[in-house]
């Protein structure tokens, strides 16, 4: 009958067994290098996460999610760094390098550090779902949208690169010491971090997994599939098209902030094309239509460029690029088809168990 | 059903037992990370550049010279007789790299020193990582200053000291109007403010000041500018990629070396090169070392390099003779620390504390003595000013009269002063780790 | 700002936008005929540059015939590359984008292992290597061969697809392929062909930017992104490339003359991005099935 690879059931049994998996990594880890570098690799798995959840479930490529993720980082950055400014030192070192006397006023509200953690997600939400809205109300979409992405991508990199006093330049913001909430210093490389970020990654998989299997879900890989269709029907695609977007680019800004939170460090590279480049590529090669899948692509993909690189210091790139070469020729829907296949193979030769195959919903969801 | 919820139970189990480790909720403390060196073991340090990507023409020659700076050392009985080993990662022009490898070095290979970076935008990234563990970065070459941290030492000459004598000598040899292009960041925008008091003092006086976006091969407007003001000189800080095509469109333009020259801080020999001699022939360019000097330490340098394994590359540079120096500086640092403490108790902090003072001398350094300065760590030394040749090679002119004293804060002085343990304001007050 | 430096400005801007255009020849043709978003668009200039340096150094080639040489073994890359990869993709857009990808890192790092990383440097006829003045008007000889040379290619590509029978063949097929297939056009020919001229296109691109600026492994990087959007502002149509370069060019020489290259830059982005919001098809849209 069916394949056990679209049984609802099991997807949520596969996650349970990822999650679980990655969760008890620290009680074996103690090497605090790997540590925090699983944390950062858990950040890349959340935006891997976003780009499936716009691209495979809402048909929306964006190759400017680095506009989220590094308005996030920069938010946080902001934070952390006015955590370290006292009374006798208000504004950052690099202001009055650049002969700014007085905080400038978008930085006032990042002084607290509640106030700072609600704005680094908050600005980015509220940029992706005016563009959002603005765009695809006047149905701007496909291909067209990517490169609208890609154009406003470049050109947030280039006025924070330019606007030295007010955002570091190309140098951007080192926070010299760790985020503090309240009274309790978050070390990058404790286990905390990485629960922290684990945490999070967990509630955005459990949110977004339960909303592409919602209704709401449902209209948007309709509308992936044929919006012109789902419009005659009276729905409101732009709306749609706005909210799976504007979701899409908050999990980023989360990952943003708690990339900030690891590393103390933004610049305008957290901007550059090739990283919201990167971030398409890990869910292609994961799998676009599989949450569980792109999360999985951006481990592989990042930890094979962490460890190849090593090993093979001068072909790493050669490898890199063949390897999503003959992922995208061979495998369109990535790694995940080959478990698809895999699993139907499987199911096909199981004691068939008719329950299970039909609550499947759709065939094209994954796992 | 009923394995699930054993197997549930388990993982809370475990879980809860890990909330309850301490070693796991507590911030590691922090001078647990520092370093040392293991009796028997070679001496581990990190070589942090790009050897791929946009940044590896510069960061592959520090990567060879400093390896074979370290040959050289060990051949001569390494440092109290332990061998160095370097630890060489990859980059990849990328700073989340950096960051990364940063990591990968001081806290997985227990490296006792960092050498790395090329760009501040690199070393910005990295300093977080390398205070917040209380390490050592060796910043090989010349920078904005305006920083003050305990856990950096610094080879190149800063901005106070790079343009100081190459403003008065082109105002005084070219005329008094100066254009300056920049590329646009933080560094080209320091170096001009300093090389603006200069320029006040030489009596000069500034037409425009331009900077292009990083990377970019586009000066056509920026030479409009400069047709319409007609400049004596150019004081250029356009770096990189950049830097070789605003070389080859000057001369593309029209415009004639003897009459409107570039003054560089960054176009060496290496970017002379690249661009081919034609188009740099003429220009000049300030730094603290040029192939061409003529002494001996130099000569045994630039022989025993270019016929080592290393030298593959066939050329020497300021940056790379910098960095060379960076080396030695580490080798009297760490003998010094040694002396003072034990070579059991040596971390890499107290390598720094005892590198204030450090001297190379002119038997050693190939740009002749320089020294570290006691209070801010960065290196004393004379600035000369080359032009270059018909053959891509430097003519030494001018050399510095005597070393030039490093002052990151010196056009901020409401800021204060940078002290070994930290920035002094002017009330009193000591900031550690300003960046 | 007197009239001379605005005519200054504005003729920077004609070369600006010569060069703008060149850079984006090949992808226009590309994108506009098969749909392929060829992300190692600017690795196939890189290669241009190369094939440049390796002619004029190895086998001692003058420039001059080095732009055409070029053209010609960028092509056969793109030849390769459309056989081996490519034509297996044509129905799945965003795949392509994918693919070229992969392939434009495995270029970058293949030229990277064969020549090194340090900067190749390409040797023109010292008259290339001055300026031309006018009055207050000037400039620099080797923008006008560029001009020259784009000028050439426009012309050219209009003679082939509006003047040529292969030229009705490549309209019909960008218009409709199963409907031009039936009428005996081999449009996977076509395909080939064009994706093999874009790339050959491209090659030209490379051999006048080696000279410009530097021939580096990752000097294709920085024209990918721009070029794209010249492409798409300019709706896909040669005529569109052409207008979208024009005015992005003049408007980058006139908005940098007045402030500074960097925020020129970001005011073209954003006055893309709203032009889209208004015309998401383009300045000049093709009649075709693509929507």
């Amino acid at each position: 009958m069916g394949n056990i690879y679209h049984d609802k059931k099991l997807q949520w049994l596969a996650y349970a067994v990822f999650f679980a998996a990655i969760g008890i990594v620290p009680l074996f880890v103690g090497d605090a290098f790997l540590l925090n570098q699983l944390a950062t690799y858990g950040i890349y798995a959340m935006l891997a996460l976003s780009i499936s959840l716009c691209w495979g479930f809402g048909g929306i490529l964006n190759l400017g999610q680095g506009i989220s993720f590094g308005l996030g980082a920069y938010g946080m950055a902001m934070t952390m760094q006015m955590q370290t400014q006292t009374d006798s030192n208000p504004i950052p070192p690099f202001m009055l390098n650049n002969s700014l006397e007085h905080l400038p006023w978008f930085w006032e509200p990042f002084s607290s550090t509640a106030g700072g953690l609600i704005f680094a997600v908050a600005v980015p939400t509220f940029f992706c779902a005016v563009f959002g809205s603005i765009m695809f109300r006047a149905r701007v979409s496909g291909v067209f949208f990517t490169i609208m992405t890609l154009a406003m991508l470049s050109a947030f990199y280039t006025i924070i690169l330019d606007q030295q006093a007010y955002t570091g330049g190309a140098n951007g913001l080192t926070p010299p010491a760790s985020l503090q909430i309240g009274s309790f210093e978050i070390d990058p490389y404790s286990a905390t971090a990485y629960w922290i970020v684990f945490a999070l990654l967990c509630v955005a998989t459990v949110l977004a997994k339960l909303l592409t299997q919602s209704s709401f879900g449902l209209v948007t890989q309709a509308i992936r599939d044929d919006a012109e269709r789902v419009r005659f029907l009276g729905y409101n695609v732009a709306g749609y098209e706005t909210a799976i977007y504007t979701i899409s680019g908050m999990i980023a800004a989360i990952a943003g902030c708690c990339w900030v939170m690891l590393v103390q460090y933004v610049s305008p590279a957290q901007l550059d094309v090739s990283l919201s480049l990167s971030m398409v590529i890990w869910a292609a090669i994961g799998g676009r239509n599989s949450l569980l899948w792109a999360m999985i692509g951006a481990f592989l993909i990042q930890g094979g460029q962490s460890y190849l690189g090593d090993q093979f210091l001068s072909t790493w790139l050669l490898l890199l690029g063949g390897f999503f070469i003959v992922v995208v020729r061979f495998l369109p829907n990535g790694l995940a088809s080959l478990a698809e296949a895999g699993l139907g193979w499987l199911s096909a030769r199981l004691p068939s168990k008719s329950g299970r195959a039909i609550e499947s919903v759709t065939a094209e969801e994954g796992a | 059903m009923d394995f699930t919820r054993r197997k549930l139970l388990k993982t809370t189990l475990a879980a809860s037992a890990a909330f309850s480790a301490p070693h796991l909720w507590l911030p590691a403390s922090k001078e647990a990370w520092g370093a040392t060196v293991k009796k028997g073991e070679p001496i581990k340090v990190g070589l942090l550049f790009s050897l791929t990507g946009a940044l590896a023409v510069p960061e592959e020659d520090s990567t060879l010279v400093l390896q074979y700076a370290f040959d050289e050392i060990n051949k001569n009985g390494g440092i109290n007789g332990v061998p160095v080993e370097p630890v060489i990662v990859d980059a990849k022009s990328d700073f989340n790299v950096y960051t990364e490898k940063a990591k990968e070095l001081i806290i997985r290979d227990k490296v006792i020193a960092l050498f790395g970076c090329y760009t501040s935008a690199s070393r910005k990234a990295i300093l977080p990582t390398v205070m917040q563990r209380n390490h050592l970065l060796y910043y090989p070459t010349c920078y904005e200053g305006a920083e003050c941290t305990q856990n950096a030492i610094c080879t190149g000459p800063l901005a106070n000291q790079h343009s100081k004598d190459l403003i008065p000598f082109m105002v005084k040899n070219f005329g008094k109007k100066v254009f300056f292009v920049g590329s646009n960041y933080v560094w080209p925008k320091e170096s001009n403010k300093n090389a603006k008091i200069w320029l006040e003092e030489a009596g000069g006086e500034l037409l425009g000041e331009e900077y292009v976006p990083l990377g970019s091969s586009e000066f056509g407007p920026v030479f409009n500018k400069i047709r319409d003001t007609q400049p004596d000189f150019i004081f250029s800080t356009v770096v990189g990629a950049s830097d070789i095509a605003f070389h080859k469109q000057f001369k593309q333009e029209g415009f004639k070396v003897d009459k409107m020259p570039i003054a560089s801080l960054t176009t060496g020999e290496i970017e002379t090169r690249a661009m081919g001699p034609e188009f740099g022939a003429g220009h000049f360019l300030s730094a603290p070392y040029f192939q061409s000097l003529d002494n001996p330490t130099n000569h045994k340098f630039v022989e025993g390099f270019l016929s080592s394994k290393y030298g593959k590359n066939g050329v020497t540079h300021y940056n790379m003779e910098e960095t060379y120096l960076s080396a030695y500086v580490f080798k009297y640092g760490f003998e010094k620390a040694v002396a003072a403490v034990g070579v059991e108790n040596v971390t890499p902090r107290i390598i720094r504390d005892h590198s204030g003072g450090v001297r190379v001398e002119d038997n050693v350094s190939p740009e002749g003595l320089v020294w570290i300065d006691e209070d801010n760590f960065n290196t004393w030394l004379k600035p000369k000013i080359g032009q270059c040749q018909g053959d891509g090679t430097f003519k030494v002119l001018k050399a510095s009269e005597g070393q030039v004293q490093p002052l990151p804060f010196s056009i901020y002085p409401d800021s204060g002063t940078c002290t070994k343990d930290g920035l002094k304001a002017p009330d009193g007050k000591i900031r550690t780790n300003v960046i | 700002m007197d009239l001379g430096t605005l005519a200054n400005a504005l003729i920077l801007g004609v070369s600006i936008a010569s060069i703008w255009l060149v850079a984006a020849l090949g992808l226009t043709v590309i994108y506009g005929t098969a749909g392929v978003i060829n992300m190692a668009h600017g690795e196939l200039i890189m290669l241009g540059a190369y094939s440049t340096y390796m002619l004029q150094v190895y086998l001692g080639v003058p420039y001059l015939i080095c732009i055409p040489a070029s053209f010609v073994i960028v092509a056969l890359v793109g030849l390769l590359l459309e056989r081996g990869l490519i034509r297996y993709l044509y129905n799945r857009p965003l795949d392509t984008l994918l693919a070229t990808c992969g392939v434009s890192l495995v270029l970058m790092q293949s030229v990277r292992l064969i020549f090194g990383s340090d900067p190749k440097y390409i040797s023109v006829p010292e008259i290339f290597s001055s300026n031309i003045a006018l009055g207050s008007v000037s400039i620099s000889t080797f923008r006008v061969i560029i001009l020259a040379v784009t000028a050439l290619l426009v012309f050219g590509l209009w003679f082939l697809f509006y003047k040529t029978r292969f030229g009705v063949q490549v309209r019909a097929v960008m218009q409709n392929k199963e409907m031009a297939a039936s009428f005996g056009i081999n449009a996977g020919r076509v395909y080939m062909l064009t994706f093999s001229l874009g790339a050959g296109l491209a090659g030209v691109a490379g051999s006048l930017f080696g000279v410009l600026a530097i021939v580096l492994p990752t000097m294709g990087a920085s024209y990918v992104v721009q070029s794209f959007l010249m492409v798409v502002v300019g709706g896909g149509s040669l005529a569109g490339s052409v207008a979208a370069s024009a005015a992005t060019g003049e408007m980058q020489s006139v908005l940098a003359s007045f402030t500074n290259a960097t925020l020129a830059r970001f005011i073209i982005f954003v006055l893309i991005v709203v032009f889209l919001r208004f015309r998401p098809q383009g300045l000049f849209a093709q009649g075709g099935v693509r929507r």
